[in-house]
């Protein structure tokens, strides 16, 4: 069981990671959004294909993870030669994982659900934000590991809410913090992201991320923007 | 004109480039030593607010401590989170607003006014239920806020009830209010400089009715006072604008605090304890009108000035609850009081707090000064919530057992000893009462791993046998020619750092034993002021005598032995004076005007002195003035033995200081803990910053330990237990060059071999607090100027011929870095292709002993170092055994690959060959190309799983049986045995078996099978 959850809150980081983009307190988001590569190039997203590797002390598992905007995302994961999964599309979620002996996917929570739904948007969910519903909020600046960071929290239409840490110098967000709810229980997923670097496309992300939960962090060895994608992907049991 | 200011702007320069440079360094670099918070839940510690979500049904509550900030429970306590870490950690009392919960209302500073309470810095709100804070309403100067009360009809109308400072006069004192939810506050009701509103009902009905009760009260070093023209109850029903005094029926003035209570079912109904020559239980039926004397049993009327908490039950307006000393309850409206029963265990004495959910009246939460207690029967029984680690330490101490023992003495807690690591982690069963009443000082003997000093307040020294928990009393006596002895609420008991055989304690004189206190010497006159007007404790109280010795003064409250020379020894006082012995207290030289000439008020509390580790005329030593009033953060240094002395200054001081020492490696390394926070300075005091790292900013910071084996630094709080930051080297060794750097690796030097310092004992720990162990591994360390946000940091460990054994991803922070390799090469791979996973291809062959090179690689800057791999000298496991293992462990190892060579083969020729066969026309050509395709399964089969869907069916295959013993040798740090040795003989024979098998099956079918498959395509 702490296996599956390890995995799926693996998968979930490595989503928020490049869907989650935008800054608070308008301005802030503003030179977020152009920081990372202007609202034009972001706005021309229509796919992301993540290859990564999480490597445990010499072990790597490779990630996949392919997100369609606002369509589905897959996120894939092999472990000793064995393949799991999660989809998320607007109609469900489902999650594989066949070294905890399952040999079907299985759905998954409504909880879980709602916050894999969040993260279908490809293109940031800074980018205009009020349109999506969003509303942000500045909470001032703190102290992250010696960064003094604007504080920006994000309340989604959806209701779920992150706080978003951005680098004052890049403006780059170094920390998100997400509260998640399940079974009335908040529990709170921290998710660091650094190895910001530039795409063909222009649009900059983070090539690493690292979250409290995993055990070492996540390096994207290729992105892929706006490769055709069989959405059939998505199905289940594909 | 222009050569001064380019000399001028030169200037600035240097300082501002100088000034850089100190800034550089602050919490941040040391981010990464993060504390362990040791805890325990055992006997938790004073709680002073509890306060639920009315409509989640008991399941969310807000903890309010008196030393431990802020915590949280979303689960009815099945675990708790602390929330208020960046803040002061002294809790008054919080509100909720019902109407909208994520609305909450802090008020720093606990009102339970005993000679340790601590004080608190303003008022706080949030927003989103407790996940950020802001610091509102002006009430900063208020140091105590008794009660925070929003009006139930509207809730932009907050009340705040502040008894005020409790050491001194202030106009920071009365009943606030705020009719714009806390932005902005006016006062409401106010008597004097000396008394303040210590409580405030709301009529729920009809809220512009107020009921208030203010307080005369007092503190000094040596007396309490409560009670005074300023007590007394009041009235208001237009919202607070006017108010009349309640008198009729109630006892005569003065009285001293009252405590009040509304029946929210029926809010005519109030009930009053109301401290006065005759202190008890008053009633009122018609608005305070007129009141009627109840009960005045022992927990009505005990310590009304530290037990004022008094609640109506929401439903029924006869059943009234009295937390106090004990728990106490009445269902007659507070005529006749009956005692919670023992069934179901011990309740902590000392209550302050309680919580009943208005949905389910049975379910009360009670905070008392050992935690919470839940009960779901109205109080008739109790259960311990144990996961609060808010224990209110005075002291620790350590000894040289591995892993080392901490011990330490608690507020209303005793004296305790646990295991600094221990297997499965330091849980609340690891603790160990060692004795009894308040603890402070415990102090185990060096000479002696049985014996432990550890005492009750006023003075009450003990000599404990660990293996019995037996103690003797060895208190010094008064002999003749002595006057009475004066022994402080906190007695120091200490060893001597020259000479362990010496044995100090003191109460005006100081007294040596060398015999573990069997006998003792006087070897000091009186050393404090002995000023005779500081000594009527007897008549301390005020209205209620309250004499237990917290207000005995002009003792001797610190002492110290130099680590250079054992007759050197140093004592303070709580009456202003530093003595100073140089000849083993044959002769005495008092200090205190030489300290009082750099600023330092006399008067104040020594609080502690460390003389130095490096140089015996230097000594440092901290003050506590906060008995007057002041709060200033005291510490200075002495460089000429005392005669003269230098204070330490620093902006981000904060809190009264309680203790000074110094590194025993490096001398410019200090550390001072305060009432408010934990500062380290690496130059020697001149520039100083807050330790954050896991600690609450504000911690109540008592006591301050480093460990000479370890390095460990052992913080005892005053509210948050013990935290334990490990291995603090890093701090010594950053060097002002090492800063200027962009990258700097530090020098690893020898890693000891471990397969980690603990087995697995089974099961994770269920409830309670689990501190984590210390960390088994070395880490490697590096600094990183700033943090790294583009390029990755990966750390490669390549051996003597230069091949990589293993590469870790490196973190990226600003600062000190620490990555742990797991002292192990890379997995093999291993077969794949199974319905299930194996551990084989997780697990590799811990390196053994030699020469490593390590690269640290941060984006295309590589910085390289040589390191050793020792084995452990000390080990069972001797070198001879660990080749053995080692070579036992590869074989296997070449075995897994060997097997996902042949597992791999057979899939691809799978593979190859499922399509051609089934589109093969010919029959017998198809029949003789699935006897292949099935042969090659077969034997797949028997290599590895291919059958099993759960993860509760073993399905063990070749795979498995490599990986059984594989891992058993991989993990034991231990030699093969002489089966696993035949065992690997074995399975060796099987993979050539399997190898040998394949081939012959492919020899056998596979050019027939081609051959047919390529006819029919022509």
């Amino acid at each position: 069981m702490k296996k599956l959850k390890f995995f799926s809150l693996l998968l979930a980081a490595s989503m928020l990671t490049l869907a989650s983009w935008a800054q608070s307190a308008d301005e802030i988001i503003a030179k977020h959004i152009e920081a990372i590569g202007g609202a034009d190039n972001w706005k021309k997203v229509n796919s992301i294909r993540q290859e990564a590797t999480l490597s445990v002390q010499g072990m790597d598992i490779p990630v996949i993870v392919t997100l369609v905007h606002n369509k589905g995302s897959k996120q894939e994961f092999t472990v000793m030669g064995m393949t799991g999964y999660t989809i998320i599309t607007n109609e469900g979620g489902w999650s594989f994982n066949p070294m905890m002996g399952q040999s079907k996917p299985e759905p998954m929570t409504s909880d879980d659900l709602k916050y894999g739904k969040d993260q279908l948007d490809a293109q940031g969910e800074f980018l205009n934000y009020k349109e999506k519903g969003h509303s942000v909020e500045s909470l001032g600046k703190e102290d992250i590991d010696g960064t003094e960071c604007f504080k920006i929290k994000l309340t989604r239409k959806s209701g779920t809410e992150s706080v978003f840490f951005i680098d004052p110098k890049t403006y780059y967000p170094i920390r998100i913090s997400s509260k998640v709810v399940a079974n009335g229980q908040e529990v709170e997923s921290i998710v660091n992201l650094s190895n910001y670097q530039k795409l063909p496309e222009g649009i900059v992300v983070p090539f690493t991320m690292e979250n409290s939960q995993m055990p070492a962090p996540i390096t994207m060895t290729k992105i892929v923007i706006n490769a055709p994608i069989d959405e059939s992907i998505f199905k289940v049991g594909q | 004109m222009n050569t001064i200011k380019l000399l001028c702007t030169g200037l600035i320069l240097f300082v501002s480039m100088f000034s850089q440079a100190q800034s550089d360094v602050n919490s941040s670099t040391f981010g990464t030593l993060e504390a362990r918070v040791l805890g325990p839940g055992t006997m938790s510690g004073r709680i002073s607010a509890i306060e639920g979500v009315n409509s989640d049904n008991g399941k969310t509550l807000y903890v309010g401590t008196a030393g431990g900030g802020v915590w949280k429970t979303t689960n009815a306590g099945a675990s708790f989170k602390p929330i208020f870490d960046k803040y002061c950690q002294s809790i008054g009392a919080i509100a909720i607003d019902q109407k909208n919960p994520k609305v909450i209302y802090v008020g720093t500073g606990e009102s339970n006014m005993r000679n340790s309470v601590s004080i608190g810095d303003g008022f706080y709100k949030s927003t989103d239920a407790g996940s950020n804070w802001v610091k509102i309403g002006g009430l900063d100067s208020t140091e105590h806020i008794a009660k925070v009360v929003i009006d139930p009809s509207n809730s932009s109308t907050v009340y705040v009830a502040a008894p005020g400072p409790l050491w001194s006069d202030s106009k920071h004192r009365g009943l606030y209010k705020s009719t714009d939810a806390g932005k902005t506050f006016e006062k409401i009701l106010y008597i004097s400089e000396k008394a303040g509103c210590a409580d405030l009902v709301i009529d729920p009905n009809n809220p512009s009715t107020l009921y208030a009760s203010t307080w005369e009260f007092r503190r000094t070093p040596y007396s309490f006072s409560s009670g005074g023209p300023g007590s007394a109850v009041w009235k208001s029903t237009d919202g607070g604008k006017t108010w009349k005094e309640l008198t009729n029926g109630l006892p005569a003035k003065p009285i001293g605090r009252t405590a009040l209570a509304i029946a929210p079912s029926a809010p005519n109904n109030l009930i009053a304890i109301v401290e006065a020559k005759q202190t008890g239980l008053y009633i009122t039926a018609d608005g305070g009108e007129s009141w009627k004397s109840q009960s005045a049993s022992l927990n009505v009327v005990s310590r009304p000035f530290y037990f004022s908490t008094l609640v109506i039950d929401p439903k029924d307006p006869k059943r009234v609850y009295r937390p106090a000393y004990s728990f106490a309850y009445s269902s007659d409206g507070g005529y006749s009081f009956a005692e919670a029963s023992g069934e179901g265990g011990w309740v902590h004495s000392d209550h302050h707090a309680l919580w009943i959910n208005p949905n389910n009246t049975n379910q009360l939460y009670l905070g008392t000064d050992g935690g919470v207690y839940l009960s779901l029967d109205r109080g008739a029984t109790w259960m311990f919530v144990q996961n609060l680690p808010v224990g209110q330490f005075y002291h620790v101490d350590h000894d040289m057992n591995d892993p080392y023992r901490v011990f330490g003495g608690l507020q209303d807690n005793g004296s305790w000893v646990a295991p600094s690591s221990t297997p499965g982690g330091v849980s609340n069963g690891d603790w160990k009462a060692i004795y009894g009443g308040d603890g402070f000082w415990v102090t185990p003997d060096p000479t002696d791993p049985n014996i432990v000093y550890a005492e009750s307040q006023g003075g009450d020294v003990n000599r404990v046998d660990l293996r019995s928990v037996k103690s003797v009393g060895v208190r010094p006596l008064q002999t003749s020619g002595d006057e009475k002895l004066r022994w402080n609420w906190n007695t120091p008991i200490v060893i001597g750092k020259a000479n362990p055989k010496n044995l100090y304690t003191g109460a005006q004189y100081l007294y040596r034993s060398k015999d573990q206190g069997r006998n003792w010497t006087k070897i000091s006159p009186d050393l404090t002021t002995n000023d005779k007007k500081k000594q009527e404790q007897e008549n301390s109280g005020g209205l209620s005598a309250d004499n237990t010795s917290a207000e005995n003064h002009t003792t001797i409250f610190t002492i110290a032995e130099s680590p250079l020379d054992e007759n050197a020894i140093w004592v303070g006082t709580d009456d202003g004076n530093l003595q100073v012995s140089t000849d083993g207290g044959a002769t005495w030289n008092n200090t205190s005007t030489a300290i009082a000439a750099t600023g330092i008020p006399s008067q104040t509390w020594v609080s502690s002195i460390q003389p130095s580790h490096f140089n015996k005329q230097v000594v440092y030593a901290t003050f506590d003035n906060h008995m007057y009033g002041d709060h200033a953060t005291y510490a200075a240094k002495s460089e000429d033995g005392g005669k003269t002395w230098k204070a330490f200054k620093s902006k981000e001081f904060s809190g009264f200081a309680h203790k000074i020492i110094e590194d025993p490696i490096n001398k410019n390394l200090l550390f001072i803990g305060t009432e408010m926070g934990l500062f380290a300075s690496l130059n020697g005091g001149s520039d100083w910053f807050r330790m954050k790292n896991n600690i609450p900013w504000y911690a109540l910071v008592r006591d301050l330990k480093i460990h000479p084996r370890t390095n460990d630094l052992i913080i005892a709080t005053h509210g948050r237990g013990i935290l334990i930051v490990d291995d603090i080297s890093a701090m010594r060794n950053l060097s002002t060059e090492i800063l200027s750097k962009e990258i700097h690796l530090f020098e690893t030097g020898e890693i000891e071999l471990s397969t980690g310092r603990f087995g697995d004992g089974g099961f994770p720990s269920t409830g309670g607090w689990v501190s984590p162990n210390a960390p088994s591994l070395k880490p490697f360390e590096y600094y990183l100027k700033d943090r790294i946000l583009s390029g990755t940091i990966k750390l490669e460990i390549y051996d003597e011929a230069g091949k990589l054994v293993q590469s870790v991803p490196g973190t990226n922070r600003k600062g000190i870095n620490r990555v742990t390799w797991s002292q192990r090469m890379m997995p093999p791979k291993t077969a794949t292709g199974a319905t299930k996973p194996d551990n084989g291809g997780a697990i590799a062959p811990q390196v053994l002993p030699g020469n490593y090179t390590l690269k640290l690689k941060v984006g295309s800057k590589e910085l390289t170092q040589n390191f050793k791999m020792v084995h452990p000298e000390k080990s069972s496991f001797t070198l001879a055994e660990r080749k053995a293992q080692f070579a036992s462990a590869m074989e296997l190892y070449e075995l897994h690959q060997q097997l996902a060579t042949i597992v791999a083969g057979i899939s691809s020729k799978q593979k190859e060959y499922r399509l051609p066969v089934d589109s093969l026309k010919n029959k017998k050509n198809q029949k003789l190309g699935n006897e292949y395709l099935t042969a090659l399964e077969t034997l797949r089969a028997e290599l590895i799983p291919t059958k099993q869907t759960s993860i509760f069916a073993d399905e063990s295959r070749l795979r498995e049986d490599i990986t059984q013993v594989y891992l058993a040798i991989c993990f034991n740090e231990a030699g093969p045995s002489n089966l696993q040795l035949e065992s690997i003989k074995n399975l060796k024979q099987r993979v050539v078996a399997a190898e040998t098998k394949a081939k012959q099956l492919n020899d056998q079918y596979e050019e027939k099978v081609k051959a047919s498959v390529t006819k029919e395509k022509k």
